[in-house]
C-alpha cells in the first residue's frame, strides 16, 4: 500500500522538478502557498470521494452539494443568523443529503450512480429554489477571515484542507471503521456474513461524503464572498480525478487518503504550472486529461507488478 | 526486490514527466528571451465567439504595443472559483497589468484586491465589477472598458415596440440571475416596453445563457403563451434555440426575435429573415482598447476610468 503512494509521491515531485526547471515563477514560497490554497477546494471533497470509492460506491452529488450547503449557509446569515449557526446548519444540510444517498444505496438499494445522480439533481434544484437562482453576497468579516487570514503563514483552507486529511488518515488507518470501509469494499458480502453492519457503516460513508462536501461550500464562501446555487458544477469529476490519480482503485477496498491528497495536489500544480507557463486553456484541458489516464496507467502497472513478485 | 522494480517504474515516470516538463520550459524560453513586459488577458470561456473575438482583438496589437499576452480561461463560463484561481496563478507570474472579465461581478472581488496587493493594475471588459463590494473590500479597478448594455437592452426594446405597431405581447429569455451585464440589458428593455405602454412582457425567464435550455423553456412559453408576437433574448445564443424552438412550433411567422451580441450565427439568421434583429457589441474593438489601456498603464501614463465601447442594432 505505502508502495503506491510513493510512486505517486514520486510522480508529483517530477512533475514540481519539471515545473521549476521550466518557470522561475514556480518555486517560490507565495507560489507555494497559493497551489495548497487551490488544493483546499477540491481536496476537501475528494476526501469524502475517498471514502465512498473505497466501499466501491461513486457519489456524483458532491458538486450540488456544496451549492445547496452553500446558499443554506448564505441565506441564514442574510437572515442574521450568528455565523456558528449558520456554519453548523450548513454542515447538517451536507449530512443529511449524504445519509439520504447513503440510505437510498442501502434501504432502497439503488446503485450509488443512480441514488447520487438523483441527489445531484435535487440538491441544484433547491439551491436555485432557495435563492430564486440568485447569487448571495455580503458575509460577516468573521466568515471572510477562513480565507483571508494566515496562522503560522499557512491560511485557513490549507489548515482546513490537511487537519481533515491527518483526521482521516487515523481513521482509515487506525479504527474500526476504516477496517471495515476496507473490508465493505473488498468483499461486501463476506464483510456482511461476517456479522459485521455494512448498510449502517456504508451510509455513514456517504454522510461524511456530504459533510465534506459541506466544508467545501465553507471554503469557497470564505474565498468568493458570495454563495451561489450554480457554484459546484463539475466538482465530482475532479474530486473523482483526484483519487484515481492518488492510486485508489474505482472497484473499491484499495487506496488511500494520502494518495488522495497527493492526487489533489497533483491537480493544482499541474493547473498552476499551466497558467505560469501561458499554456493555451484548451491544451490545459488535454494536458489534465493525459495526466488522469497516465497516472492511473502507471499505477496500475506498478499494482501488477508488485502482486506478481508478492506470489 | 519488489521496491527495487517499482523504484525504476518510478524513475521511468519522473523521466518522462520532467521531459515533458523540460519541453514546455523550452517554448517558455523562446517567450522570455523577448523579455517583453507580460500581460494577461483572463475571459469568461473560451466556448463563445464573443470572447474569441475579444482575444483576437487583443492579439492584433500585442506586437506592436510590444507586449506579450498571455490568455486564460476557465472551462465553464460560469465558473468564478477556476477563474480566480487563474488570476492567482497569474499574480505568481508578475504579469503587469490583468486585463479581466469577470465571471462574476461581486465573487471576482477578492481576485481584484489580491491583484491591487500585488500592484498589479486591473483592467476590467465587458463586465463591470460590482462598485459597493469593490470599495467595501478596499480595491480599484483601473479603467473599465466595455459597451453599455442597458443602453443596448433599450435599444431592443425600442425595436420590438416599434415592429409589434404598439401593441402585442412578449416573452424574454434572460441570463444566468445575477449577471450584471445580463440583468442590465433586462433592465433596459423592460424600460423601453414599459415606456411604450401599449405592449407588455407576458413571460420572462431565465435560461442560463444557453441554446438548449433556451430552446426547452421557449417551447414552454409558447404552450402557456400561445399568442407571444415578439421575443427578446439576452444573448444571441439563446436567441437561436428560441428560433429552433420557434420554427418546430411553426410560429415563425408569428414572432419577432431579437437577441444580443450580433454573433456570425445570428447575423446569418438576420439575413435569411428567420430573425429580426440583435444588438452588436464589438469585442473585437474591447479587446484592442484593453491592450491600448494597459500600455499606457505599463508606461505610468494615466487612463479614464471609463471607456465605452460603441453599440449599433443590426437588423
Amino acid at each position: 500500500m505505502a508502495n503506491r503512494e510513493s510512486g505517486t509521491a514520486i510522480g508529483l515531485l517530477a512533475l514540481c522538478i519539471g515545473l521549476w526547471i521550466a518557470t522561475p515563477y514556480f518555486a517560490t514560497a507565495s507560489n507555494m502557498a497559493n497551489v495548497l490554497e487551490q488544493s483546499a477546494v477540491i481536496g476537501i471533497v475528494a476526501i469524502g470521494m475517498t471514502f465512498v470509492i473505497l466501499t466501491g460506491g461513486i457519489d456524483l452529488s458532491v458538486g450540488s452539494v456544496v451549492a445547496l450547503a452553500g446558499v443554506v449557509i448564505g441565506t441564514l446569515l442574510q437572515q442574521r443568523v450568528s455565523l456558528p449557526i449558520a456554519l453548523l446548519a450548513g454542515m447538517l444540510v451536507g449530512i443529511s443529503a449524504g445519509a439520504a444517498n447513503g440510505l437510498m444505496i442501502t434501504v432502497g438499494k439503488l446503485p450509488p450512480f443512480i441514488a447520487t445522480l438523483g441527489m445531484m439533481s435535487v440538491a441544484r434544484g433547491l439551491a436555485l429554489l432557495l435563492t430564486d437562482g440568485r447569487p448571495i453576497s455580503g458575509f460577516p468579516d468573521a466568515l471572510r477571515a477562513v480565507a483571508t487570514q494566515r496562522v503560522l503563514g499557512i491560511s485557513g483552507p490549507v489548515w482546513c484542507m490537511l487537519s481533515l486529511f491527518a483526521i482521516t488518515h487515523v481513521v482509515m488507518t487506525r479504527t474500526v471503521l476504516g477496517r471495515y470501509i476496507y473490508a465493505i469494499g473488498g468483499n461486501e458480502e463476506a464483510t456482511a456474513m461476517s456479522g459485521i453492519d455494512v448498510r449502517r457503516y456504508k451510509t455513514i460513508v456517504y454522510a461524511i461524503s456530504g459533510f465534506a462536501a459541506s466544508v467545501c461550500a465553507v471554503l469557497l464562501l470564505a474565498r468568493l464572498n458570495s454563495a451561489q446555487p450554480i457554484a459546484g458544477i463539475g466538482y465530482e469529476l475532479d474530486a473523482i480525478a483526484a483519487v484515481v490519480i492518488g492510486g485508489t482503485s474505482l472497484l473499491g477496498g484499495s487506496g488511500s487518503v494520502v494518495g488522495t491528497l497527493i492526487g489533489a495536489l497533483i491537480m493544482s500544480v499541474l493547473r498552476n504550472g499551466l497558467n505560469l507557463l501561458g499554456v493555451s486553456s484548451y491544451l490545459q484541458q488535454v494536458t489534465i486529461g493525459v495526466v488522469i489516464v497516465v497516472a492511473v496507467l502507471v499505477d496500475m502497472a506498478l499494482h501488477r507488478r508488485a502482486q506478481r513478485i508478492a506470489r | 526486490m519488489m521496491s527495487i522494480i517499482s523504484s525504476r517504474r518510478c524513475l521511468f515516470a519522473l523521466l518522462a514527466i520532467s521531459l515533458g516538463a523540460g519541453a514546455l520550459a523550452a517554448c517558455n524560453r523562446g517567450a522570455d528571451a523577448t523579455a517583453k513586459p507580460a500581460v494577461a488577458l483572463v475571459l469568461k470561456t473560451l466556448n463563445n465567439q464573443f470572447f474569441i473575438d475579444m482575444e483576437a482583438g487583443a492579439r492584433s496589437v500585442a506586437d506592436s504595443l510590444g507586449l506579450e499576452l498571455i490568455v486564460q480561461a476557465p472551462e465553464r463560463e460560469i465558473d468564478v472559483e477556476k477563474q480566480m484561481q487563474i488570476v492567482e496563478n497569474l499574480l505568481q507570474r508578475q504579469i503587469k497589468v490583468l486585463m479581466l472579465v469577470p465571471s462574476g461581478s461581486k465573487e471576482i472581488v477578492p481576485a481584484v484586491v489580491k491583484a491591487n496587493a500585488a500592484k498589479i493594475p486591473v483592467v476590467t471588459v465587458d463586465t463591470r465589477v460590482d462598485a459597493a463590494t469593490l470599495a467595501a473590500a478596499g480595491g480599484s479597478v483601473a479603467t473599465f472598458i466595455g459597451s453599455d448594455n442597458e443602453d443596448g437592452g433599450r435599444m431592443a426594446g425600442a425595436f420590438v415596440v416599434e415592429r409589434l405597431g404598439g401593441r402585442g405581447t412578449i416573452a424574454v429569455l434572460e441570463g444566468i440571475p445575477g449577471h450584471e451585464t445580463g440583468d442590465a440589458r433586462l433592465r433596459g428593455f423592460r424600460a423601453a416596453v414599459a415606456k411604450a405602454g401599449t405592449v407588455s412582457i407576458v413571460a420572462s425567464q431565465t435560461a442560463n445563457w444557453e441554446r438548449d435550455q433556451a430552446f426547452n423553456v421557449t417551447q414552454n412559453m409558447l404552450q402557456a403563451h400561445p399568442d407571444i408576437t415578439a421575443l427578446f433574448a439576452c444573448n444571441d445564443v439563446m436567441a437561436l434555440g428560441a428560433l429552433e424552438a420557434i420554427a418546430a412550433a411553426g410560429k415563425s411567422a408569428q414572432i419577432t426575435v431579437v437577441g444580443f451580441d450580433a454573433q456570425d450565427d445570428a447575423r446569418k439568421a438576420i439575413t435569411e429573415k428567420r430573425m429580426a434583429a440583435t444588438i452588436a457589441q464589438n469585442p473585437r474593438e474591447m479587446g484592442r482598447m484593453a491592450m491600448i489601456a494597459a500600455a499606457r498603464l505599463i508606461k505610468g501614463e494615466s487612463v479614464s476610468a471609463e471607456q465605452p465601447v460603441g453599440i449599433s442594432l443590426v437588423k
